[in-house]
């Protein structure tokens, strides 16, 4: 329905192990904040919306995903994906497989990009519809430098340090 | 006849009554619905009660709680729950928060939202609001929630299909985790289930508890948790499930009771079965009068009454047992019996014919069981039992024991003056005790255990569930007229709410509203050339493509062209079941309901429904209203009946005298019964005033036969062994009646108890005929007039 994709920004948060907050900032204020299987919803002036993440599969991937990111858990991964790691420590990517079957339905796969100990950009790929981006870190700072012009794709990818 | 051959007979009468028995369970069916108990409806609430409602929208609602487990198990569990009782088709309306209420409003009816959707009132659908709205959209796409709504979007930029799902919802919704309603605390997931079968069918209502607890025991598999169901059916369950274990473990003392004394009376075997068969006899005869007369328009409580009242019956057999010894054939022995038999039986059913008149099916009902009942087993003691006993049984009156008692007797004193003392103290004690004389709370007679009842309240607080009690009522020519009379009580309402008179409400016209509200929104819907200039204006430098909106177009010209939706268009919706509760067509009037939540000003509301034409319904007061007609029309019936009996006992004995010894045994057991349950704080039931004329007569039996008890001093004999074991019988069923934890159960069975007591002591002492000297029938005694002798 759109004529571009829409590009929003703003920060990830982890006020505690249990506890995602996804703010965004620019072009406008929302907040959202995961913790037990739930996500609230929060704008200016609007009642809280609520929702289960087994709705939003983007949000529970990304909350396991990190989680399990930042505690070095790669157990905790597997319990929810079938990891498949490729690369080298410089330019890393993890794919992971939904073995649920009902977020597989939803949730084709998504994949972790990073450098180091640096996680750059999560792309998640929903069963249909088009491919999401999350740009992170120094990924994230280098689409701000580009403004419009970025070009999320190969940022996402690390080209621009590889290329 | 051989012994084999009268065993035989009793054995092939057995079988007749087993066969009926069978036929009755097939064709009679109780129904538990009041109005074929209750009198006709007099004032206007209690009309609408009987003729409209038969209960509160609130009463056929089962609240659910689901605990035990952790708020994602628990949520998963509800989520599987409701959706197997949602595709069950003896439940209506299933909610348990899940789905937003998008699921129902079906794909046909959905552009119909711009007529039943209150959010375009304020402001109309132009560029500003577009712009707007669509604005806002795009931050829901950029949001995690973007992919529950892209699908959605492009035929609803205004989102008007959710705020309608939302004010779908119950008015006020308890608190949403996982997506499905918890408590407060968290710790319990919560559903409302409105069952198909009314709220006074019990047996529907059991039915859905099962179905209920048989889709959550699926749900739940293998895992943890625990369900609890509260709600008028659910109590209707439990406290019939406690009355069937009671009166099971009672009647099976009972039987062996019974057993055991006619053994020990008789010192034969069959004669506890001859015993029963007359009874049983007697209520097939009149359970198959009331199906032949009224079909299945018969009321638990009315068999119940009746098969209190046919209690009597039970002592004919025992009477001709008594009597019976060898050297006298059954036949002239039941022969000599029966003028007294007749005239007790006469006289009773003579008295009930008054219930014929009294106006209510109810009473009808109860007298054609009883008249029915009394004759069938009178019959089958003259007919048929003297075919069927051992001619030559032990003569109880060679019984020494028996003897000692009744020299015993015989020196008692007639009491006279102390009667007329203790008389006048009991009706002092019933006059003057303090405290309410009757108790017209039906549901007081089978009350719910306070814990559940507790339970109850803090739930239907947290689901903000309807209140049972009170119903505003909103009357008028057709069901459109009710919709706008009850669109127009809503400023009040909400006022009330935001004042906290009352939490929330429920009408029809929050689902649906009227035709003339809707007609309002269509007019004020722009056209299609006006809408899709808004829509390019609100479009224009938007990210959204030029043509993501077409579906809406569609949807809203769709609107324009609608008729507004009617009742009826809802069928098969799941928000017709909503609809049809609370909105009731009548034969040339309508009748829309306004449910109530967490009502705490009852008087602010009752002033706020006068002021708009309405009316607060106190469906309490209305049943109770009724119950004390139906009572009234008892003791009304009650007071004929008394006459009639009086003139039947004064005819059938000829003397003044007679009648005035055999009717005051009975009159002043009434009178002491009745002070004894006053002076004990017993407010009285309809049962106690059910249990009081069993009473009654058994005590007008038992003076008939102590009153002529035989012109020889062995007859009297053979009657005081009659009416002994005919008192310790009643007496040993009512008493355990009389423990039961029931009130209903220890109302009939300590009135009845007491009565049989008091009447079987003041029959000995004033009615008993003066002692026999001889042995053998030679004279008649000197006082007793001419015993009436059939030929």
């Amino acid at each position: 329905m759109l004529k571009a994709p829409l590009r929003v920004s703003g920060e990830y948060r982890r006020p505690d192990a249990a506890t995602l907050v996804r703010e965004v900032r620019a072009p406008y204020l929302e907040t959202t904040t995961i913790r037990d299987g739930e996500a609230v919803l929060a704008r200016d002036g609007k009642p809280e919306r609520r929702f289960a993440l087994s709705r939003a599969p983007e949000l529970a991937a990304l909350q396991t995903s990190f989680g399990a990111l930042l505690a070095g858990d790669i157990e905790a991964l597997r319990s929810h994906y079938t990891v498949d790691a490729q690369g080298s420590a410089a330019d890393w990517s993890l794919r992971l497989l939904p073995r649920d079957p009902r977020l597989a339905s939803r949730l084709q796969d998504i994949v972790l990009h990073g450098t180091g100990d640096e996680l750059r950009c999560i792309e998640t790929r929903p069963a249909k519809g088009q491919v999401q981006r999350t740009l992170m870190a120094g990924a994230a700072q280098a689409a701000l430098r580009a403004g419009e012009r970025a070009d999320i794709a190969a940022l996402c990818r690390g080209d621009d340090r590889a290329g | 006849m051989s012994a084999r051959a009268r065993l035989a007979g009793a054995l092939a009468w057995l079988a007749l009554l087993l066969l009926l028995g069978a036929w009755l369970s097939q064709s009679l069916s109780f129904s538990g619905d009041l109005r074929r108990f209750l009198p006709d409806p007099r004032t206007p609430e209690q009309r609408l009660l009987i003729e409209e409602l038969g209960e509160g929208p609130g009463s056929r609602l089962l609240l659910l709680a689901l605990g035990g487990a952790d708020p994602q198990v628990l949520a998963a569990q509800s989520q599987m729950l409701a959706d197997a009782l949602a595709g069950d088709p003896r439940f209506g309306l299933v909610t348990n928060g899940a789905g937003g209420g998008l699921d129902a409003i079906p794909e046909r009816l959905r552009p119909y939202r711009y007529l039943l959707s209150p959010g375009l009132d304020a402001r109309p659908l132009d560029a500003d609001l577009l712009r707007e709205q669509i604005a806002l959209r795009l931050q829901d796409l950029a949001s995690p929630a973007g992919e529950l709504l892209e699908p959605l979007l492009p035929s609803d930029p205004t989102l008007e299909t959710l705020r309608l799902a939302e004010a779908w919802l119950p008015a006020r919704a308890p608190q949403t985790l996982h997506e499905v309603w918890f408590d407060r605390a968290g710790a319990q997931a919560l559903a409302l289930v409105e069952t198909r079968a009314p709220g006074f069918d019990p047996d529907g209502q059991r039915d859905a508890v099962q179905a209920i607890r048989a889709a959550y025991d699926a749900a739940r598999g293998d895992g943890p948790g625990t369900l609890e169901i509260s709600g008028p059916g659910a109590f209707a369950d439990e406290i019939g499930a406690r009355t069937a274990r009671e009166a099971g473990w009672i009647g099976t003392i009972d039987s062996i009771g019974l057993l055991l004394l006619l053994l020990v009376a008789y010192r034969s075997w069959t004669i506890p079965l001859l015993g029963a068969l007359p009874l049983a006899t007697a209520g097939m005869a009149g359970l198959v009068a009331l199906v032949l007369l009224f079909g299945d328009g018969v009321h638990g409580i009315t068999i119940a009454f009746g098969f209190t009242l046919i209690g009597v019956v039970q002592d004919y057999p025992i009477h001709f047992f008594s009597q019976q010894r060898a050297g006298i054939s059954p036949w002239r022995s039941v022969r000599a019996l029966w003028p007294t038999l007749a005239t007790g039986v006469a006289a009773t059913c003579i008295a009930y014919l008054t219930f014929l008149f009294s106006g209510v099916d109810g009473l009808r009902q109860l007298a054609v069981f009883t008249i029915v009942a009394m004759a069938t087993a009178a019959l089958c003691t003259r007919l048929l039992l003297p075919g069927l006993i051992d001619p030559a049984p032990r003569d109880v009156a060679r019984s020494p024991r028996l003897l000692a008692l009744w020299r015993w007797i015989e020196r008692l004193p007639r009491p006279r003056w102390s009667l007329l003392a203790l008389a006048l103290v009991a009706l002092a004690v019933i006059a003057w005790r303090p405290g309410p004389f009757w108790q017209n709370d039906l549901s007081r007679l089978t009350p719910v255990p306070a814990p559940l009842l507790e339970r109850d309240a803090q739930l239907r607080d947290e689901l903000g569930a309807p209140d049972v009690r009170y119903v505003l009522t909103v009357q008028a020519a057709d069901t459109q007229a009710a919709l706008r009379a009850s669109e127009r009580l809503r400023p009040a309402l909400d006022a009330l709410v935001a004042r906290g008179a009352l939490d929330s409400y429920d009408m029809a016209a929050r689902y649906l509203p009227s035709d003339a509200v809707q007609r309002a929104r269509r007019q004020a819907l722009p056209g299609a050339p006006a809408l899709r200039q808004a829509l390019d204006a609100a479009l224009a430098g938007s990210p959204f493509r030029a043509d993501a909106f077409e579906p809406f177009l569609e949807d809203v010209a769709a609107a324009r062209a609608a008729s507004p939706l009617r009742p009826q268009d809802l069928a098969g919706t799941p928000l017709a079941a909503s609809v049809e509760g609370l909105l009731l067509e009548g034969d040339g009037h309508a009748t829309a309901l306004v449910s109530l939540g967490g009502l705490r000003d009852v008087a602010a509301v009752e002033r706020a429904a006068a002021a708009g034409g309405a009316r607060l319904l106190d469906m309490k007061q209305a049943s109770e209203s009724l119950v004390a007609e139906y009572r009234s029309r008892i003791l009304g019936a009650l007071a004929a009946a008394a006459l009639l009996l009086v003139a039947t006992v004064w005819i059938a004995l000829r003397s003044a005298r007679r009648a005035w010894r055999v009717l005051l045994p009975m009159a002043l057991t009434t009178v002491l019964v009745l002070a004894v349950l006053r002076a004990f704080g017993v407010e009285l039931t309809l049962f106690h005033l059910v249990s009081l004329i069993l009473a009654a007569g058994l005590g007008l039996d038992y003076a008939l036969f102590f009153e002529h008890a035989g012109d020889s001093r062995d007859d009297q004999l053979r009657t005081l062994h009659a009416v002994i074991v005919c008192s310790l019988m009643t007496l040993l069923v009512f008493s355990l009646l009389a423990l039961s934890s029931i009130p209903v159960l220890r109302a009939i069975g300590s009135t009845v108890a007491l009565g049989v007591l008091c009447n079987f002591v003041l029959s000995l002492l004033v009615a008993r005929a003066p002692g026999g000297d001889a042995a053998d029938p030679v004279a008649p005694a000197p006082d007793a007039a001419t015993p009436e002798r059939p030929a």
